[in-house]
């Protein structure tokens, strides 16, 4: 049996009918249509599912849709405002922080729930902040870079 | 929807400053994609009627299949098609001309645990899932082996009835005398090494989506760097014409080597998409990446090394034995090369490998960053430093007095046209402080290892030849198409290639779009490996806009009434030398041409090596290879003695890369690169156990994360190669290589202990050091 629940995402309210079995990844790419959030093992894991569910960054792939009725959540596409990217968004790509970008989103938005609680992290904040994101391109250094260089600002 | 470009600092600081382009920091031009979710990748596309696939694997590491009773999973509601291998061409295939063994589906034999029996397709991944369990598959379990060692004894299980001792191939290849070699050494030193199976661990599953349309034309979306591969190993293993396949990859979630040939995923889907005559989509859930893709070939290396009391090589001579793997793919290019980086690193004389690659009843190899080069550099490197200690010598002084040079012709043949292996070498330990650290006392270490690699491709060892190829189109507002068959992985390759074509003809980065991946539309190429796409897809890109600048100045030159070669490209515009006030817009040109003359400007160019040959059949001997790539990494480790923890705390990176074409994406290639030589080095190795992976997943398996990623400095050393695209050659696999023997040499240099068995882990790192209490206090009565 399905249940309805809603979800706000990205300032954006979404009523939908989902299977109790159904995890917030797959809701949010299959049921909403927002594939830039990646799912990398389903696992909880590797960190590319991860978004932000009411203020907290989280992987999707371990949460219900049905437990996490009437949330708020932050997924990659609600960072730039129209045209202007994120400056998180902004000092990945100037730092060559991405390269077969698929953990990028959720690195991003790690990132981005760091930044809102500690506007000037340390180096070893930052590192463990993203502790729960793998990336098997870019060896970390200049992700974060990016992220440093956006808290200096 | 057109986003905005961010306000990009390109530092000007970049090397080549007599360039506009080349040189600079410029940042990836798709990463504006990826940093806002826009990019889409395999699991991100969705065709109307779409089916979702599920493949049931062999629970046994070898037996016997008896009976497969698919009744039960065809009546499951929501399931549309089950297929065996009695629905398939049942054609072999594999990737390099040797014996094919691997079927799509198994019919009569499974040889590894993971081994593709059936599959499924459903209305949804659920359901997919679900039904596997109804698939009733009777095997009769034979015995299995699965030490490759083991594999070669008399009376060991045979995995192919015809082949003897599991001897999948065999070569010696011999060049110089080492028996004068080794009588000529004063000392002579033999070790023995172990390179555990490691996987790509891409964090984009291996998946693909296939789709038949109504005349019967197959297209395939998958995550493939190499599409040309794809498509031909489909058109045989499904008995269709090539031109009848179309591959598309989207957005490639990183591929290492790994996604360069086709798995049994691209014709089970293509199947299921026949038989049920609608879209199928298959992606690897985390586990079956572990247990299904292929790894880096596991090897054992015997190394014997000769070398005189001041510290010259005089011989070397090696044993390697490949873990194949139940199947054929890969083993015998890689181990070739393995064997030609024991024989090509350092100037050795008088070198002979010989090689055993064995079957085993586990999942089988493929390429994976260094196409055998981490496991050669493994054994070499660590040796090096072995004799470095016996002759009481440093171990740069050691690497220094062997290292290759410029206009080298190594006794395998490889000509060695630029090397920058002693500059590295020297500017490696002034970076890293080497002189002043190597004396400092445990816990803490300093080791260093060095690299020789392809710089682009090489020839004999992936099937053929070397070859890539650009197409070039102008528009009538002076913008350009450049259409190639190399494929963006993440690397970086398109905004390389961009780059090479801007500064050639002169115009902006901006006014160029670039098209690769659709074998529809781009021309055959032989794809991204062998770190190859910067120097041979360089090269065919420098050319093609050569060509059509050449074309551009025969239009421009009737136009202002000078001679062609009086004209010059620079900034959007064509101006005659010397007098800079006389100029046209490229723009200008294009109108001109195509709009007003109804002649369109287009290029196209091939470029293949002329400097390379093909390994000879009988000796092996060649220059595969059209430049080499070398580099050296200094590692600093902090080693805790009472837990075995290793700590690596910073690495020093020098390579020599021909030219820096772009410094900014170079430094992303070679911090990769080191964080998965550590992962090699320190933590990663499918636990096999009776043929069972027990570690199949990143809970269990670990690969580096941001906190234990060192501190990383790195250095580019340019040497400006003859034959490279404004002297650029590769970096992509090089960048791996020397970080686990850099890695094994400091924790020998903190703890004088010396762990020849990859991955080195604290358990490992205890045992050696209750050894080395024992050895010392035998030696002290």
């Amino acid at each position: 049996m399905k249940h309805k629940i809603r979800l706000t995402i990205n300032d954006e309210l979404y009523e939908v009918s989902v299977e109790p079995y159904k995890t917030l990844i797959d809701i949010i790419r299959d049921d909403i249509g927002l594939i830039g959030t990646k799912k990398g093992c389903g696992t909880g894991d590797c960190g590319s599912c991860t978004i932000i569910l009411d203020g907290k960054p989280v992987n999707s792939c371990l949460i219900l849709g049905v437990e996490v009725d009437g949330s708020n959540i932050l997924t990659i596409e609600g960072l730039r405002k129209g045209e202007e990217l994120h400056p998180i968004q902004k000092a990945f790509i100037e730092h060559g922080a991405i390269q077969c970008g698929y953990c990028t989103p959720g690195m991003i938005i790690s990132a981005k729930a760091l930044l809102d609680n500690f506007p000037n992290p340390t180096e070893g904040q930052v590192k463990m902040a993203l502790s729960g994101n793998l990336c098997r391109c870019t060896g970390y250094k200049k992700i974060i870079e990016a992220i440093m260089n956006v808290g200096s600002q | 929807m057109v986003l905005k470009d961010p306000k990009i600092v390109i530092e000007m600081k970049g090397i080549g400053d007599q360039y506009s382009f080349i040189g600079k920091r410029v940042p990836k031009i798709d990463s504006i994609y990826m940093a806002t979710g826009e990019a889409k990748y395999l699991d991100d596309i969705k065709l109307p009627g779409m089916l979702y696939a599920k493949v049931l694997r062999s629970p046994h590491p070898h037996a016997k299949i008896l009976n497969i009773d698919t009744n039960k999973a065809m009546k499951y509601p929501g399931v549309k098609a089950v297929i065996t291998a009695e629905d398939t061409t049942k054609v072999k295939f594999c990737h390099l001309p040797v014996t094919p063994n691997k079927m799509v589906l198994a019919d009569e034999k499974v040889r590894f645990i993971g081994d593709e029996v059936a599959a499924v397709a459903a209305i949804d991944e659920v359901t997919a899932e679900e039904v596997l369990d109804l698939i009733e598959v009777e095997y009769e379990i034979l015995p299995a082996v699965f030490d490759p060692e083991k594999a070669m004894e008399s009376g060991a299980p045979k995995i192919y009835e015809d082949c003897e001792n599991n001897i999948a191939s065999t070569f010696v290849r011999e060049f110089g005398d080492i028996g004068k070699g080794f009588n000529e050494a004063d000392l002579i030193f033999e070790d023995r090494f172990t390179c555990p199976p490691v996987v790509s661990c891409t964090i984009e599953p291996h998946g693909c989506i296939a789709s038949f349309d109504i005349s019967n034309r197959l297209t395939v979306w998958t995550t493939t760097q190499n599409p040309y591969n794809i498509q031909r190993a489909l058109a045989g293993v499904l008995k269709i014409p090539v031109n009848n396949i179309r591959i598309v990859n989207a957005y490639v979630g990183g591929a290492f080597g790994n996604k360069s040939v086709i798995l049994p995923l691209e014709p089970i889907a293509a199947f299921l998409a026949k038989k049920t005559n609608r879209p199928v989509k298959l992606v690897n859930n985390r586990q079956e990446e572990f247990i299904s893709t292929r790894t880096r070939y596991s090897m054992i290396i015997y190394l014997k090394t000769g070398v005189k009391k001041d510290g010259f090589l005089t011989s070397r001579e090696a044993k390697v034995i490949t873990n194949n793997g139940a199947y054929n793919n890969k083993a015998t290019g890689i181990t070739l090369l393995t064997c030609n980086r024991i024989g090509n690193l350092y100037r050795v004389p008088n070198v002979r490998t010989k090689a055993f690659i064995v079957y085993t009843n586990n999942q089988y190899g493929d390429a994976l960053r260094g196409w055998g080069g981490p496991q050669a550099h493994f054994a070499v490197e660590s040796q090096m430093d072995i004799i470095a200690e016996a002759l009481n010598m440093d171990p740069l002084e050691l690497r220094l007095k062997n290292a290759n040079q410029s206009g080298d012709t190594t006794p395998w043949g490889w000509k060695i046209s630029s090397c920058g292996l002693t500059e590295c070498l020297k500017e490696v330990a002034r970076i890293s402080k080497w002189d002043h650290k190597r004396k400092q006392s445990g816990p803490k270490g300093i080791g260093m290892a060095s690299v020789i690699h392809t710089g682009g491709g090489s020839m004999g060892t992936h099937g053929g030849g070397n070859y890539s190829e650009v197409f070039m189109k102008l528009n009538s507002d002076g913008t350009v198409n450049v259409v190639t068959g190399d494929s963006d992985i993440g690397q970086g390759s398109d905004t390389i290639l961009t780059q090479i074509v801007a500064e050639e003809l002169g115009i902006s980065m901006d006014n160029i779009k670039i098209t690769s991946r659709d074998t529809d539309v781009t021309p055959v190429t032989m794809g991204t490996w062998g770190s190859r796409v910067t120097f041979i897809g360089g090269n065919a890109a420098k050319s093609a806009a050569s060509e059509m600048k050449r074309k551009l100045f025969e239009v421009a030159a009737e136009m202002l009434e000078v001679e062609p070669h009086n004209l010059e490209a620079k900034g959007g515009l064509i101006y005659v030398k010397g007098e800079p006030d006389k100029y046209l817009s490229i723009s200008e040109v294009a109108y001109s041409s195509i709009v007003k003359k109804g002649e369109t400007i287009t290029s196209k160019v091939t470029y293949s090596p002329k400097n390379t040959s093909p390994p000879d059949p009988k000796t092996g001997y060649g220059n595969y290879c059209p430049t080499y790539s070398f580099g050296v990494h200094v590692a600093e480790v902090e080693v805790d003695e009472e837990t075995g923890k290793i700590m690596v705390t910073n690495i020093f990176a020098a390579h020599d890369v021909g030219r820096a074409i772009n410094p900014l994406l170079i430094e992303g290639q070679i911090e990769g690169g080191i964080a998965m030589g550590i992962g090699y080095a320190l933590l990663e190795k499918l636990q096999w156990e009776s043929g069972k992976t027990l570690n199949p997943n990143f809970c269990t398996y670990k690969i580096i994360n941001s906190t234990e990623i060192p501190k990383i400095q790195t250095l580019l050393i340019e040497t400006i190669d003859p034959d490279g695209p404004f002297g650029a050659k590769g970096v992509g696999e090089p960048a791996t290589i020397p970080t686990a023997p850099a890695v094994a040499n400091a924790i020998y240099n903190a703890i004088r202990v010396r762990v020849k068995d990859l991955p080195i882990t604290p358990d490992k790192i205890l045992k050696a050091l209750k050894e080395k209490q024992k050895g010392e206090l035998i030696g002290k009565k």
